[in-house]
């Protein structure tokens, strides 16, 4: 049986007999009394989402998830389609299930979809991913506020994020999806 | 007319640091104008803190011939009730305490410093107003201006805090009125505890003590709601949750014990002190069989810190932690922000 620790995003419990996605987990420390974990659930029967709060240690039912790998064809309005290179089957996802992470796609990306009971309800991204800047204003003065000199910088795919000054356009830079941050130039 | 203090919420790194010794200098001084004598008690302990759910870190501590198992404090509680037992009315400490078992998220880095100070023959109200002041005095002497024109309001993570005493004081019970609907009177045993958060949907278990469903409901409902507009001072808990403070003479099911929020921020935690050698040993007892359960590591009890009740003045302390009133007044959002080296980038 799994516990708390198996809690993540992305993860599938099943709590009060319905499969519930957890979409938002904290660890809070009372110091006084136990550690626990507040989530945001999602139940995938209603679609109502609520929150619980876990104490670290108790026990909860996975529900295992089918995995398919996929690649990412194209966007039409608010759908995404995606298509298994085994099977050449084809799945749209809707912009509410990929909960933010649709800005991290870029054509052939591959991703991991996971299925309960033949639906798409989740998408695990690659933690590292990069881009190919497409624009990058050079000797720009950069925003200091943080301590760390950046300026904002476009990718291939629109996607907006800041970079160090040394980036310039046609550099390829590799993005933590995790953290939304700039991790690294690539290499060459 | 400055509006709000001249702290923007938007800083370099460096001027954090900058503003953390600033801080901490404050309370060197606010602490000596009161006339409290600043202490030292020490890291290496044989018997530290018995609260069932900390992590004490174990060392394994060199000496002459051979080696010997002693413990980082998680506080320095024990120690400086032995020097209020030795005759020293008021008195301070800055220092470093030590808790494994903990994540390294935004509000908790394995070592982390406090700020502990206790008032002879004082109970927690005294300390109520001492840290409605000490927070003053800090924010006043932050400030760049000087004159009538100062305001005590603050920014942190986009909400604007009004420091300006008196802060809002609300007992658990008015707390879990208020936020979850729930008369905390008929809910003190596990068991009427455990059927209230039932029936609002809650999912308890067996193993689920009065502490654990206390805090579900807590954490849920009511914690997010303390520290907003203005200061939170939370107090007089379930007498289960007593810990080191003494009951309510008027109420004994509840303890004389309150922890302070600022926005979002759980800052401190207050007793007025038990001074019942005997009481104290009962629960120290009770304590060390729960960690036992709980799988924790068992260690003796303190006999020269309950010998030292005896002798100990009815006081009232606190435990505030520096690092988190540092994040408060420079707008950090993670305690990474106002650490040079967080422990989450060494381990």
């Amino acid at each position: 049986m799994a516990s708390t620790q198996d809690i993540k995003r992305g993860v599938v419990i099943s709590w009060k007999n319905d499969p519930h996605l957890v979409t938002e987990f904290e660890h809070i420390m009372p110091g006084k009394g136990s550690a626990f974990v507040r989530t945001k659930l999602k139940n995938l029967k209603t679609g109502k989402v609520l929150e619980n709060t876990f104490k670290v240690g108790e026990k909860i039912d996975l529900v295992d998830l089918e995995k398919r790998k996929v690649q990412y064809l194209y966007a039409s309005g608010d759908k995404f389609a995606f298509m298994d290179n085994g099977t050449y089957e084809q799945f749209e996802l809707g912009v509410e299930v990929l909960a933010g992470f649709e800005k991290y796609l870029k054509e052939g990306l591959e991703v991991v979809l996971l299925f309960s009971d033949g639906t798409p309800i989740t998408v695990e991204f690659p933690k590292k991913v990069s881009y190919k800047v497409t624009e990058a204003e050079p000797g720009v003065k950069g925003d200091t506020a943080s301590g760390r000199v950046t300026k904002e910088v476009t990718a291939e795919n629109g996607l907006k994020i800041r970079a160090p000054l040394f980036i310039k356009e046609g550099d390829t830079i590799v993005v933590n999806t995790e953290t939304g941050e700039y991790a690294e130039r690539a290499a060459e | 007319m400055p509006k709000k203090m001249s702290l923007k919420k938007e800083k370099g790194r460096q001027e954090k640091f900058l503003l953390r010794a600033k801080i901490i200098s404050l309370i060197r001084d606010f602490f000596c104008k009161e006339n409290f004598l600043e202490v030292e008690t020490p890291s290496l302990v044989k018997f530290p803190g018995m609260e069932p759910h900390l992590d004490p870190v174990k060392v394994s501590l060199p000496i002459l011939d051979g080696r010997c198992e002693v413990y980082l404090i998680t506080s320095p509680e024990y120690a400086m009730k032995k020097i209020l037992a030795a005759g020293f009315r008021n008195i301070f400490q800055i220092c470093k305490s030590f808790r494994g078992g903990e994540a390294m998220d935004e509000l908790h880095n394995p070592e982390f410093t406090i700020l502990e100070w206790y008032r002879a023959h004082a109970d927690y109200k005294d300390i109520m107003k001492d840290v409605e002041r000490l927070m003053v005095y800090i924010a006043r002497n932050l400030q760049k201006k000087t004159g009538d024109n100062l305001k005590l309001k603050i920014e942190y993570q986009n909400q604007e805090i009004d420091l300006t005493p008196p802060w809002e004081k609300l007992t658990v019970r008015e707390a879990f009125r208020k936020y979850a609907k729930i008369d905390l009177d008929k809910v003190l045993s596990r068991e009427t505890m455990a059927a209230a958060a039932e029936k609002k949907g809650y999912v308890i278990s067996k193993d689920d003590s009065f502490d654990d469903i206390f805090f579900k409901i807590f954490l849920s409902e009511i914690e997010a709601h303390l520290g907003r507009k203005k200061p939170t001072i939370l107090y007089d808990w379930p007498a289960q949750m007593a810990a080191l403070s003494r009951l309510k003479r008027t109420d004994p099911r509840y303890a004389e014990r309150f922890e302070v929020y600022v926005g979002g921020l759980e800052l401190g935690n207050a007793f007025s002190e038990l001074v019942d050698s005997a009481e104290q040993r009962k629960r120290l007892v009770a304590e060390r069989k729960l960690r036992k359960k709980l799988g924790k590591v068992i260690y003796g009890l303190d006999e020269e810190f309950l010998e030292a009740l005896r002798e100990m003045p009815p006081s009232g302390g606190i435990a505030m932690g520096i690092d988190r009133i540092v994040m408060l007044f420079t707008g950090a959002k993670s305690i990474n922000e106002v650490l040079f080296f967080p422990a989450s980038k060494i381990f």
